[in-house]
């Protein structure tokens, strides 16, 4: 062990009267690409935010290439030579790409230039074969995709001799996943050393030499490359028997059309055809950024939108707003759980409760009682560890406040859900409740519309799959068809043969 | 190269000038300016100087000119203090308070203490009072705006505790030092506005702190996450608010030719209306010297245009009030309108 690049040793971390980390001790060898898994609230954000330096452990030690780490200073980390990509993005939103490549690094009173710091900027995004962002641009301007792109661009700028990828491939579409791991094998072979937390058995499959499986802030178990399977490893995160992963879609029983669109006109969204049969799982694929989060977010009235004809359960609208859309019978579960949501500061009962309060309705405690029955059932149907309703949502791990944002349309009457990626960063067994639960909806006549950007989920659970691109609809894949290749290949916008640069998509 | 992403949502409703040249807007300073808001005051204060001097030509006598630029540059001056505390997420009610503090140290050490000296003193104090908000802002954690209204008593009390009615010593030679004319139709307040704004600009776009100030306001957790102290920042911020307002109280002693302990009292909200009507974001992280300086400028010479339309004075503030809600709100309005009229024409 004296070789090795990473050693830590019996990590704790007590938030208050949480033990966040209760003793973890593991150690990375260079030029090894290690795995940290585990469910959401297991420690490994905890552990990974250690070793970045971002919380000082409270007892425990971590040295690297010998050296004791300066713990809890982020630039202390820098320094030495570790670098962290977070899962929660650490760019700011207002300054451009290149200003957030450059500027961590430097005293404060040093002079900076935009003319320089955009040439070191394309030039560090061209040796990383990501010249087509531009650095001139808000970081706010770019999709989800791309600003996790620059951050783990960020985190490699300088060479670091340990990286730290935590969930960082959770907004990655597959070929951006290949480009991260493309990344990997660079940074491994001239001997640096990474570690990998994520939720995605595939990728870790993939990358990973080694691994470490945290349960409870404990060390579960260790494996190391093509000595496990995936039920092995889910049990050993859940500790419990693994079951299947993926449900299959419920058989449809009726041909109602829950909702339909032709023509639909937004921001980013050029003329879209859709129709959703109650009851069926429809899902949406492509890369980010190519106009899922804009349909969902017109069909649902966040966004303005007109279409030619829209009709919401057999009723025509011309448009929409949230509130309509609620009576109407729809439900939405936005991309980012913390922002869009969920009020953090407000109790789980009451972030349940929130699209069912009305301004001239009791409120607080008295009204948590009175929907006692409905809540307690939710939190029991989707197992969300809370200690009840009146707990703040902010409290809650991930994967719990996605159950949330989920469970607020459930028993409601909904006749359509709108889903954006809804198991993005959240943990296996998380994802398996949340998966039943579709289902079930789907079961009881809810028209499903489901975008996600992990394709396994697409091809095994839903009906049929429409694959955006650019803005309008590139392929609808079902049955024979509705496979994951069909599905990356539509994303890309090669139908047919798979040319990166067709311009012209059959839709 | 192209940009995968679209283009920001042009902020200011001028389609004219996209049509004119799409070069020039986008090239890199025009689209910082559009990102941080200051399109929209550059245009209304370009109007609102046209009006102005249709109805008073006579602003561009030498004469009004001086009087004018010494009516805005203190004006200018603490606005631009504001927009600092602004950019970092923060507001500071005291800013009226350090202001008339540090005019009454100004006039009154000017007694008898050389020049220089009370220059510094004034800036020493300005920077005092600015860290002692940052401090407690940053560092003890408590929101700007209880901190800065609780200050704001105590450096009002001290104002009036230092010199408790007009006076102080300020003498001809430092009034033409500050509001005199340079050259011929040169108010030289206007040189000292121009100075220090450029020396801001240059601390706020050209060093790592200003960019830093920025991205605090931004987004605290993640510039933390990127390693920067962010705290040190915030308190450098409020340091430097208070630097800023202190040049703007002793440019309005000198040119008022008196210390006065209320001096600074109506430049409070004034200041946040300018930073207001700048189109800076009072989350943080959006806001811009030029804007801020020409928002300042339309909002000091409103009353001037009144009282030469021949209007009661009263009406400047709706007018101002007016102004405000129109600049802010017609890019928002702009926007829903062109996106319904796209939309019906494909």
């Amino acid at each position: 062990m004296t070789d090795s690049l990473l050693v830590a040793t019996d990590l704790v971390k007590t938030y208050g009267p949480v033990k966040a980390v209760r003793g973890v001790t593991f150690h990375c060898n260079p030029g090894e690409v290690l795995a940290l898994v585990g469910e959401n609230g297991a420690g490994k954000s905890t552990v990974a935010k250690m070793l970045a330096g971002a919380v000082a452990p409270t007892s425990g030690t971590i040295t690297v290439d010998g050296e004791p780490l300066a713990s809890g200073s982020v630039r202390q980390s820098r320094l030495s030579g570790v670098r962290c990509a977070f899962q929660e993005l650490a760019l700011v939103p207002d300054w451009t790409v290149a200003e957030n490549l450059s500027l961590p690094d430097g005293a404060p009173l040093k002079g900076f230039s935009q003319k320089k710091a955009v040439a070191a900027a394309s030039a560090l995004l061209e040796s990383l074969h990501l010249s087509r962002i531009d650095p001139r641009a808000a970081v706010s301007t770019l999709s989800l995709a791309d600003r996790q792109l620059v951050e783990i661009a960020r985190a490699l700028a300088g060479r670091p001799k340990l990286l730290i990828l935590d969930e960082a491939s959770s907004a990655l579409t597959p070929p951006g996943v290949e480009w991260l791991f493309a990344r990997i094998r660079e940074l491994t072979a001239e001997g640096g050393s990474v570690i990998y937390v994520s939720h995605r058995l595939g990728e870790i499959a993939q990358i990973a030499d080694r691994g470490t499986v945290l349960r409870d802030g404990l060390v579960a178990g260790e494996f190391v490359r093509g000595d496990w399977t995936d039920d092995e490893l889910i049990s050993l995160m859940a500790g419990r028997a693994a079951e299947r992963f993926f449900p299959d879609p419920p058989e449809r029983t009726t041909d109602a059309v829950a909702l339909s669109v032709t023509d639909l006109r937004s921001e980013g969204l050029r003329g879209i055809d859709l129709e959703l049969g109650a009851g069926e799982i429809l899902g949406i694929g492509g890369l980010q950024g190519h106009g899922q989060a804009e349909l969902l977010r017109a069909l649902f009235g966040a966004a303005p939108a007109v279409a030619d004809s829209w009709t919401v359960a057999g009723r025509s609208i011309s448009r929409t707003n949230p509130v309509r859309s609620v009576r109407l019978g729809l439900g939405y579960v936005p991309e980012d759980r913390k922002r869009e949501g969920l009020a953090l500061e407000m109790s789980v009962g009451e972030n349940l409760l929130a699209p069912w309060f009305k301004a001239y309705q009791l409120g607080g405690r008295p009204r948590l009682a009175q929907e006692r029955g409905w809540i307690d059932g939710i939190l029991k149907a989707l197992s969300v560890r809370t200690r009840g309703p009146n707990e703040l949502a902010g409290s809650l791990s991930g994967g719990n406040q996605q159950k949330l944002v989920f469970g607020r349309w459930m028993d409601r009457s909904r006749r359509v859900v709108l889903l954006h990626d809804p198991t993005r960063g959240i943990d296996v067994r998380a994802k398996q409740e949340l998966y039943r639960a579709i289902v079930d909806l789907a079961k009881e006549g809810v028209g499903i519309l489901w975008f996600s950007t992990e394709v396994e989920e697409l091809v095994h659970v839903c009906h049929r799959v429409v694959v955006l691109y650019q803005g309008a609809v590139a392929d609808e894949l079902i049955g024979d068809r509705l496979t994951a290749d069909a599905v990356v290949g539509a994303a890309v916008g090669a139908t047919g043969s798979l040319n990166l640069t067709t311009e012209g998509v059959a839709s | 190269m192209s940009v995968t992403a679209p283009p920001a949502p042009p902020v200011a409703p001028k389609p004219a000038a996209a049509a004119s040249g799409p070069r020039f807007w986008n090239s890199t300073g025009v689209v910082r300016l559009r990102r941080e808001g200051a399109i929209a005051p550059i245009a209304a204060f370009v109007v609102f100087f046209v009006v102005y001097v249709i109805i008073n030509p006579e602003l561009l006598t030498r004469f009004q000119l001086q009087t004018a630029s010494n009516l805005v540059v203190p004006l200018a001056l603490v606005a631009l203090g504001q927009l600092i505390v602004v950019l970092v997420g923060g507001i500071d009610i005291s800013i009226g308070a350090i202001m008339s503090l540090c005019n009454v140290v100004f006039a009154t050490q000017l007694e008898h203490l050389p020049v220089p000296v009370a220059i510094l003193l004034s800036v020493g104090v300005g920077l005092a009072c600015g860290l002692f908000n940052g401090v407690l802002v940053a560092y003890a954690g408590l929101p700007a705006i209880a901190v800065t209204l609780a200050s704001a008593f105590i450096f009002g009390s001290i104002a009036r505790e230092v010199l408790d009615r007009p006076g102080g010593g300020v003498t001809k030679e430092i009034y033409l030092a500050t509001s005199g004319e340079l050259v011929p139709f040169v108010p030289v307040s206007l040189v000292w506005l121009a100075v220090i704004a450029v020396l801001l600009w240059l601390l706020l776009q050209r060093t790592a702190l200003g960019r830093h100030i920025y991205g605090v306001g931004s987004n605290m957790e993640s510039v933390r996450a990127a390693g920067i102290n962010a705290r040190l920042t915030k308190l450098l911020a409020f340091g430097l608010a208070g630097v800023v307002t202190s040049f703007g109280a002793m440019m309005l002693a000198s040119s008022t030719v008196t210390g006065d302990p209320r001096s600074g009292d109506p430049y409070l909200l004034s200041s946040i209306a300018a930073v207001a009507l700048a189109g800076a974001a009072f989350t943080g992280g959006k806001g811009s010297i030029i804007g801020t300086i020409l928002a300042a400028c339309t909002l000091g010479l409103i009353g001037n245009l009144l009282f030469f339309a021949g209007v009661n004075s009263y009406w400047q503030y709706v007018i101002s009030a007016l102004i405000i809600v129109a600049v802010v709100g017609i890019p928002v309005v702009w926007r829903r309108v062109a996106f319904f009229a796209k939309g019906a024409r494909s």
